[in-house]
């Protein structure tokens, strides 16, 4: 074991702020795989969640709002070989972003994607989020917002991810399983947290998960794709299953990319260039 | 001798697949081409066409005055016959349609050689390239090799059946008494040649610059890049992607840049817009990229199967606040090849964007090469990846440590015990964020201090060709190249004097008092600036950057190229060709933008 740590900066999040719980969630998973920051790579969205760049180290990029998934995506071509975890909010992953979420569930790219779903835009002072219940109000829908809210579960067992799971901020113990699950898993996964805002969020309280969460059961199995779908459903009644709702075998991207059997940033440079110009001749 | 073969029918027809085999004929006998094709947004029914101007001599861009007309429809003869004169010969079909002016009449039955024949439109091509093989004294067994080299996977029978329409055609002008050239008659052992794109020079350059990951969203006219390196990626190891959209394609390549791949993308103006944002978190976590911007007329969707070079100070400051790029606009495709290593290697070097500039003229126009000339460059190469290394003596390690020349180490990451952020926030020199004063103004000054290495170790000042006593001078960049020399070659036939050419491909940053000493004393000559654009925009990087202005402009926008016709007869203040249609739009630099100014 090296002697670096994932520990960084001091967090500067709200107190009470279900990112504090997460971090430790994330760190306390891939310390338990067995690994350091030296061996993983993170690629942070921009955000309260995002933030964590500075408080959680590794080899990492703290990119654009919105764009974690594509980084994510790219450092993966090049190094396979290496966990990639994308650290972000729900506005950055389903709303600036949500083009590149979907076409990542396609790809069943291995990475594994945290959302930090708190329903609102912390950052920016507590505007709504693409998860938000219809009707929710905030400085930037005062009436409260017209769109209905994005399913991101549905949203990811239909676009063809292979590990779907949700997690809850109170429940430390509950996400280290759900990451350590989902880093090991071969193929896209996602793990959306439900997490209080504590300055701008007044409805989705600590309280109010607790009221509405609910453990998937024993027995529950997740490789049936409509009962998953079923449950993901669940959100529109205010009920959330918490635990691993989907989780299936398919190829991931990169294993079906013949030239990536060895790391594309590892293996010698080609130089058998002259063939490829006689077609021209 | 020059001698321009234009080929046109409907798109669907097959007309550029019989463009390059013709151009591809005339570099097997041992000429130069240059080969120019039209063709509307549309995959059936537009009109399309190809023409190839081939020489003795080394030929750089296209000619206007047709000199065999091959028409596969009534749209090309109807569509070109300004460009015919008495001298020009035109293949064509009398059921199809009648000639009303002077030129020399070849006739071809196309429709009754389909009947007699049953075969598809596409295959009359086979038929009109081997008929003007036979009207230009070329060999025939020429176009038999290349129909083995297309048709032998899929059997002897259609191997058989294409080479008898080639024989057909053939015998069709042979036997019926038109009176034959020999401009195409085979050379004796003519050396090995390619037939290039820009697109495909950057394609095959980009493999010994061992770019690893491509990652690109379908725009025209940077699209076939996409679709010869996604071809290869299994023979030569390089990953080759289509994301969701521009802005996935450069993050992607970002995110392999990061990890420690040479990556690039490639696009046109709309999807360079969609990455912008991207390439100024390049800028500031200072990741190497090479983006290839293939430039089409716009605004928006603009024309986009036609050529402009629009987009010049779009790339120069592309991105928000400021940061180093380097901009670099090859002219031709040697100058693609050379430059495109060289793109690589700056990236790396300076840890930036580095923007390759082409527009469709260079990207989908072809033109001979010799393959050793290329093949020896691409031996020879070396990447120089600066100072982007595997192993680091640095603990606790600075990613951004403040350097004299600007440039910090970069460890690609995977060293034990070492990790850092490609970091899109302001930093400090350990990669964490930071808002302090002091720590935003050392990075700051840093990151500038890029741009001062590259001056001095890396800029190139513009290439100087013809006359420099001559009392005419062009000032030109990027593909403009082409129409310019052929230009000069015009003018210098015409008036038995030389001409000069400055040609800028080093655009962005651009060397004030290396570029301010290489027009020093050239002041009593007339220096005309001629760019593909409305604005003049190289004209106003120049300015801006050096303080040098041009009184004289030439510019033409109408999405075509310049003609080298076009270029002398408005040196020359006469017009002798009718190129109405295309009349580029000339006046002062300050005058185009005092016309500018006014519609503001």
């Amino acid at each position: 074991m090296s002697n670096i740590q994932f520990d960084a900066y001091t967090p500067t999040w709200c107190p009470g702020c279900g990112d504090w719980g997460i971090r430790v969630g994330i760190k306390t998973a891939l310390q338990q795989l067995g690994f350091d920051p030296s061996k993983v790579f993170l690629s942070f969205d921009i955000g309260c969640s995002g933030n964590m760049n500075d408080f959680l180290n590794g080899y990492a990029m703290h990119g654009l709002h919105g764009r974690a998934i594509p980084t994510a995506i790219g450092m993966k071509v090049a190094r396979h070989d290496m966990p990639v975890i994308v650290i972000g909010g729900d506005g950055g992953l389903y709303g600036e972003g949500g083009n590149h979420f979907l076409h990542a569930c396609r790809g069943n790219h291995d990475i594994t994607v945290i959302v930090h779903d708190n329903m609102v835009y912390g950052l920016t002072t507590g505007q709504v989020a693409p998860t938000a219940e219809q009707g929710y109000k905030s400085k930037s829908t005062p009436r409260g917002i017209i769109e209905q809210s994005v399913n991101p579960l549905a949203l990811a067992i239909t676009q063809g991810a292979t590990f779907v799971s949700q997690g809850f901020a109170g429940d430390a113990r509950l996400i280290i399983d759900l990451i350590k699950q989902a880093v090991s898993h071969k193929g896209f996964s996602l793990v959306n947290i439900l997490q209080p805002c504590v300055t701008f969020n007044k409805v989705n309280t600590y309280q109010y998960y607790l009221q509405k969460t609910y453990k998937l059961e024993e027995g529950y199995d997740p490789t049936d794709m409509n009962d998953a779908l079923k449950r993901s459903m669940e959100v529109h009644e205010e009920k959330f299953p918490l635990g691993v709702l989907y989780k299936s075998e398919r190829p991931a991207y990169h294993e079906q990319i013949p030239q990536l059997d060895e790391p594309l940033t590892l293996r010698q440079r080609f130089t058998d260039f002259s063939k490829f110009g006689e077609e021209f001749v | 001798m020059k001698f321009n073969w234009k080929i046109g029918g409907e798109a669907g027809f097959g007309i550029m697949t019989s463009g390059l085999t013709f151009s591809k004929i005339a570099t097997r006998s041992g000429y130069h081409i240059f080969d120019y094709t039209e063709y509307p947004s549309l995959i059936r029914g537009g009109h399309n066409t190809y023409e190839v101007a081939f020489s003795d001599e080394e030929i750089h861009s296209s000619i206007w005055h047709v000199d065999l007309l091959v028409c596969l429809n009534k749209d090309t003869y109807e569509l070109h016959k300004h460009r015919l004169t008495s001298e020009s010969m035109v293949i064509y079909d009398p059921e199809m349609f009648e000639i009303d002016i002077d030129v020399k009449k070849i006739v071809v039955p196309f429709n009754q050689i389909k009947k007699d024949e049953k075969i598809q439109q596409q295959m009359v091509n086979t038929v009109a390239v081997a008929a003007s093989i036979a009207l230009l004294g070329g060999d025939l067994k020429l176009l038999d090799d290349m129909i083995h080299e297309a048709f032998d996977r899929k059997g002897e029978e259609v191997v058989n059946f294409n080479l008898r329409l080639a024989a057909i055609g053939h015998e069709h002008i042979t036997k019926n008494g038109s009176q034959l050239l020999d401009v195409l008659k085979p050379k004796e052992n003519p050396s090995k040649k390619m037939v290039m794109t820009g697109n495909e020079m950057f394609s095959l350059a980009s493999i010994p610059a061992d770019c690893r990951h491509y990652a690109s969203y379908p725009m025209t006219p940077a699209s076939s890049i996409l679709a010869i390196l996604a071809a290869w990626q299994y023979d030569n190891g390089m990953v080759v992607r289509h994301p969701e959209d521009e802005i996935s394609v450069i993050n992607s390549a970002l995110g392999s840049a990061h990890a420690g791949v040479r990556s690039s993308v490639g696009t046109s103006g709309g999807g360079f817009a969609l990455m912008v944002e991207s390439l100024s978190y390049a800028g500031v976590a200072e990741l190497p990229v090479v983006v290839f911007l293939s430039m089409r007329p716009g605004p928006a969707t603009g024309l986009p199967t036609w050529t402009e070079q629009g987009d010049l100070m779009f790339a120069v400051h592309a991105g928000h606040g400021e940061f180093p790029k380097i901009v670099l606009a090859p002219g031709d495709i040697d100058e693609m090849a050379a430059l495109t290593l060289q793109a690589y290697d700056l990236a790396d070097i300076y840890q930036l964007p580095v923007i390759v500039l082409s527009d469709k003229y260079l990207s989908e126009s072809h033109k001979d090469v010799e393959k050793d000339t290329i093949d020896k460059m691409f031996a020879e190469y070396i990447p120089d990846r600066g100072k982007i290394v595997h192993d680091t003596d640095m603990n606790p390690y600075l990613r951004y440590k403040d350097q004299e020349d600007g440039i910090s180490e970069m460890l690609i990451p995977g060293k034990e015990g070492i990790y850092y952020q490609a970091n899109s926030y302001e930093h400090i020199e350990d990669s964490h964020t930071t808002e302090d004063d002091t720590a935003r103004v050392q990075q700051v000054n840093k990151r500038n201090r890029k741009t001062a290495t590259y001056l001095k170790n890396h800029f190139v000042e513009p290439a100087f060709y013809g006359d420099p006593e001559a009392d005419t001078i062009f000032v030109s960049w990027g593909s403009m190249k082409g129409p310019i020399l052929d230009a000069m070659q015009l003018l210098t036939h015409e008036t038995k004097k030389g001409y000069g050419f400055v040609h800028f491909t080093y655009l962005y940053p651009l060397d004030e008092q290396k570029i301010r000493e290489f027009f020093a004393g050239k002041k009593n000559q007339r220096h005309i600036l001629v760019e593909n654009n409305s604005h003049a925009q190289f004209g106003q990087l120049l300015r801006m950057q050096t303080g040098i202005t041009f009184d004289e402009t030439l510019l033409k926008y109408d999405g075509r190229p310049f003609w080298p016709e076009e270029i002398r007869d408005y040196v020359l203040g006469v017009k002798k060709t009718d190129m109405s249609a295309e009349t580029p739009i000339t006046g002062t630099e300050q005058a185009v933008l005092a016309k500018l100014e006014e519609q503001m």
